[in-house]
């Protein structure tokens, strides 16, 4: 346990050191301070857009770190033979894989958090999608209720906010937030990927590889809605359609089963319209995402038990 | 304290991963409070050999036990230090952040004079504030060192301790494997210096294509090496080999390669 966590703190300084991460964590920053640019483009909805182009760039590039540091973490280590020394401590090499593993899940939230400050304070100045939080009344504006009531919820503190508290504290609304949880789960989820297939082929193959899963993962779904056989009213009568030949239907279906489904993970519609994500649909999303990463993670740490480090 | 049975060692190599064995059926004993000297020429298996023993890799066939434990389980190295050859650091962390690192990672508390200890030992405190993918070949071993002694391990396993270092850093190393000596501590390193042989060894073992060919005392095999530069009668002293035993040891190694 003790070695894990010094593992973590170990990895999680290394990445945050390494010129990978923080180029991207930079080069995000100046995208999300830059999408009030974009937003100027538009003279209608402009907030929207800036939301849109932010919470884009945030996941891109967290799921980038989560990509090219996952199929780098353990496979550098061993390439340029800098895990010689550490592996050959009396810790076991599940602890060494954990503490590798867990310190890039830290760098990830910790690159999440950066950004979605920075995305808070460019609100926070252009004075958009933000909402007040009123102290008095106790309630955070943005909790988890549904979409339903958020409407009224929201009228009625803007009223609250107005002239009795100078000092109004605004929050991101509760959407973005759990996009922002979502990012983390997201780019964790396709790290440990990435990492298992570093422990099996080259680094540019496993990072291939894991965008090709990340990209599919997010298609699948709606690739899936295309081929499916849909029930049609021709002529007063319901009949089945299919809308594609069954080879394709069932490989699709196929891919859509296995791999894994990204786009669970994206709710930037919601977040553009502010409209609350139930707590149903966090709780069930958030444990998809934790426990395939934690089965991936398992397979990664039986392949290495027994991985020759030469 | 060391015990390595019947040990055989293939890679595969090739497009139809074909077996290419890298050590052939070794069974040596590594004996407690000794140094013992591990030569042979490159590709013979040496860095193979203790990187079996480090649990880094794992024997094809046979088996490997340090104080009784499987080389694989981390509790034979809870008194082990190793020195791999051509050690390399993380990128990005200074020298003094990287032995606190490796010596949390021991079973046992270690205090800051013990790390400050064995890096001036080492002869590297003066980098301690320099991060180490900074460090010249020379640095990084003597870092490697210090973090391979760090905690006062019984065994220690050193892969070319010499290779990469100036005359004075030859010395000082060889010192230290002095010190380490007289305090009794199980000393296996591997080398293709001959001349390091006579000073620090107790026992010397040859690997050649990754056969074991000698396994003996220094004096058993100083004798050995007597007889046979009687039985030569060629002066050769003069050139790359200064004793009898190095010219031995050279011709032991040229008869049983096999290319
Ligand atoms: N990972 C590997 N894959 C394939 N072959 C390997 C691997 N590691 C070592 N070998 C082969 O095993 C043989 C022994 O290599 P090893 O590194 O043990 O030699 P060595 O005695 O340490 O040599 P040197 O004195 O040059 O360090 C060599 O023929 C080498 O090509
Ligand atoms: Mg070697």
């Amino acid at each position: 346990m003790k070695n894990i966590l010094y593992g973590i703190m170990y990895s999680f300084k290394e990445i945050k050191n390494s010129k990978i991460f923080y180029s991207f964590l930079i080069f995000a920053l100046i995208l999300i301070s830059g999408s009030y640019f974009v937003s100027q483009t538009s003279f209608i909805n402009q907030g929207r857009i800036m939301v849109d182009f932010s919470i884009f760039a945030i996941s891109i590039f967290n799921i980038f770190i989560g990509i090219f540091i996952g199929a780098s973490v353990v496979y550098d280590d061993v390439e340029k033979k800098s895990i010689f020394i550490g592996i050959t401590r009396p810790v076991k090499r599940t602890e060494y894989l954990t503490g590798r593993f867990l310190g890039l899940a830290a760098a990830i939230i910790f690159s999440t958090v950066i950004m979605m400050f920075i995305f808070y304070f460019v609100l926070l100045i252009m004075h958009k999608f933000i909402v007040p939080v009123v102290p008095n009344a106790g309630a955070v504006v943005s909790g988890a209720k549904s979409a339903h009531n958020n409407f009224n919820l929201q009228n009625r503190s803007a009223a609250y906010a107005a002239p009795n508290h100078p000092f109004t504290f605004y929050m991101l609304p509760q959407p973005l937030i759990i996009q922002g949880l979502f990012i983390i789960i997201e780019s964790i989820f396709i790290s440990a990927a990435a990492l298992l297939f570093s422990l099996v082929t080259s680094k540019a193959l496993a990072s291939i590889f894991a965008i090709l899963i990340f990209f599919i993962g997010n298609v699948s779904s709606r690739m899936n809605d295309l081929v499916k056989p849909v029930k049609k009213i021709i002529k007063g009568k319901v009949v089945i359609v299919n809308q594609a030949n069954h080879i394709l239907t069932s490989i699709v279906h196929f891919i859509y089963t296995v791999l894994p489904n990204f786009s669970i993970f994206n709710i930037s519609s919601e977040a553009a319209y502010k409209l609350d994500i139930s707590s149903g649909i966090i709780f069930y999303r958030l444990i998809y995402g934790i426990s395939y990463t934690v089965l991936l993670f398992i397979i990664s740490s039986l392949l290495f038990a027994r991985k020759d480090i030469s | 304290m060391i015990e390595i049975k019947n040990v055989t060692k293939y890679f595969r190599v090739g497009f139809f991963g074909t077996r290419k064995n890298a050590v052939e059926d070794l069974s040596l004993d590594i004996d407690g409070g000794k140094v013992t000297g591990f030569f042979g020429p490159n590709g013979a298996g040496k860095s193979t050999t203790i990187k079996m023993i480090v649990g880094l890799i794992k024997a094809s066939k046979g088996s490997i036990k340090i104080n009784g434990y499987d080389s694989f389980d981390y509790r034979a190295r809870l008194k082990l230090g190793y020195l791999p050859e051509n050690p390399s650091f993380p990128r990005g962390l200074k020298g003094i952040e990287i032995i606190n690192y490796y010596a949390k990672l021991l079973n046992k508390k270690i205090n800051k004079n013990e790390i400050y200890d064995a890096l001036k030992l080492a002869g590297i405190f003066y980098a301690k504030n320099t991060q180490a993918h900074k460090y010249s070949k020379g640095m990084t071993q003597r870092l490697a060192l210090a973090v391979s002694i760090i905690g006062d391990p019984e065994i220690l396993i050193f892969d070319e301790p010499l290779s990469g270092l100036d005359p004075i850093g030859r010395k000082e190393f060889k010192d230290i494997i002095f010190k380490l000596k007289e305090r009794k501590k199980t000393i296996f390193f591997s080398s293709h210096v001959l001349a390091d042989s006579k000073e620090l060894c107790d026992r010397i073992a040859v690997l050649v294509n990754g056969r074991l060919i000698k396994n003996e005392n220094l004096e058993n095999i100083e004798k050995e090496a007597a007889v046979y530069a009687e039985e030569k009668k060629e002066d050769r002293l003069s050139g790359e080999y200064n004793t009898p035993l190095e010219v031995y040891l050279y011709d032991l190694m040229l008869k049983n390669r096999k290319n």
